[in-house]
């Protein structure tokens, strides 16, 4: 019986062209996104406490819940889940700061000029410092011992302005950056805003 | 003999260093050469790399309109085609193309497991669209090499 051995081998070629095929597909989508300044789906959660500022928010569909969430230092903390439906922000800007070894603190920032339009935004939040106001406001509370579904603040309409934001999680189903600019910088130390007395 | 002939024997001794290498070679070693083992690895660890965020954020993959449902879906067909590649290596072409149109795509929904596991998938749909196999007849093979043994005690005689 003739006895036959398979050897495997990569062609160069071909490898270099599929390969070559693949970073312009991933450069075309990458390129398209930074064309139109849009991500899909963007999660930024369990990396500690990040800070979003800006000077005008308008929301519909807004609810407000009570969460409890990991941030980067605990398992659970208190915090509230705001939920919009769509929004548009003017002069976003958020940043987070990071030590990183050899280089000490450093802070990154992401800043948008234009405005920012988010379709299905969820966020979690340790502290909110801003004016808010809100139309057909309603607080309803429910007989459960569910605590996420015992009380919500919902409203129909929602704006906030000069907003300091202390936030844990963030998701956006579609994101809209317009004129965004990402940069970062040497920092004494981070940003120690939390709730006040908390002692954290 | 001029340059051209020298790199073609260059490269045939290459190759017989690696048939005789397979030849000799544990059943592992074998096993390995018959399949993309190192492109069917590579995409088993995309897959895993992809699926890391979806599964972190598995709380909200079922809300209505979320793309971490995607991601999901992107990042457990990476890893199957993974699988599927030790067991199908007459399929590698397909699967290779499949895993770096799926690896792109993971951006959406799974941010491509922080870039790692799109870059980690390419890489990997290169090596599997690249992969050819080549048989030996073993007893030919082993006679070649007797003869050519013979040949250079011949020479040395």
């Amino acid at each position: 019986m003739e006895k036959k051995i398979v050897v495997g081998k990569t062609m160069k070629k071909k490898f270099m062209i599929a390969l070559l095929t693949g970073f312009l597909a991933f450069g075309g989508l990458i390129a398209g996104f930074g064309f139109t300044g849009t991500a899909f789906a963007l999660p930024l959660g369990g990396i500690g406490d990040f800070y979003v500022e800006f000077d005008e928010l308008n929301g519909t569909d807004f609810q407000l819940l009570p969460h409890v969430g990991e941030t980067g230092t605990s398992d659970a903390e208190p915090m509230v889940r705001n939920k919009m439906d769509k929004v548009v922000i003017t002069n976003l800007h958020i940043y987070k700061d990071l030590e990183l070894p050899g280089i000490g603190w450093v802070r990154f920032h992401v800043r948008s000029t234009g405005p920012t339009n988010i379709t299905g935004l969820i966020h979690d939040a340790r502290l909110i410092e801003a004016d808010l106001s809100f139309d057909n406001l309603e607080i309803e509370e429910k007989n459960t011992t569910e605590f996420s579904q015992n009380w919500s603040q919902n409203a129909s309409t929602i704006n906030i302005k000069d907003a300091k934001i202390v936030t844990d999680y963030l998701f956006q189903t579609v994101v809209s950056l317009d004129g965004a600019k990402i940069s970062a910088e040497r920092i004494e130390g981070p940003d120690m805003t939390t709730f006040p007395g908390s002692g954290k | 003999m001029n340059r051209k002939e020298r790199k073609i024997l260059k490269r045939e001794q290459k190759q017989e260093k690696k048939f005789e290498k397979v030849v000799e070679g544990s059943k592992f070693k074998q096993w390995r050469s018959r399949r993309p083992f190192w492109g069917a690895t590579l995409t088993v660890l995309a897959g895993l790399m992809i699926l890391y965020i979806p599964l972190h954020l598995y709380a909200i993959a079922f809300i209505p309109g979320s793309l971490v449902f995607v991601g999901f879906i992107f990042g457990g067909l990476v890893l199957i085609i993974g699988i599927c590649e030790y067991l199908y290596p007459q399929l590698s072409t397909f699967f290779g193309i499949a895993t770096i149109f799926l690896s792109v795509l993971s951006i959406m929904g799974a941010l491509g497991g922080f870039l790692i596991g799109t870059l980690l998938g390419i890489v990997a749909g290169a090596l599997n669209i690249a992969w050819d196999k080549e048989e030996i007849d073993l007893d030919t093979w082993e006679r070649n090499k007797e003869q050519e043994k013979l040949g250079e005690i011949n020479e040395a005689v």
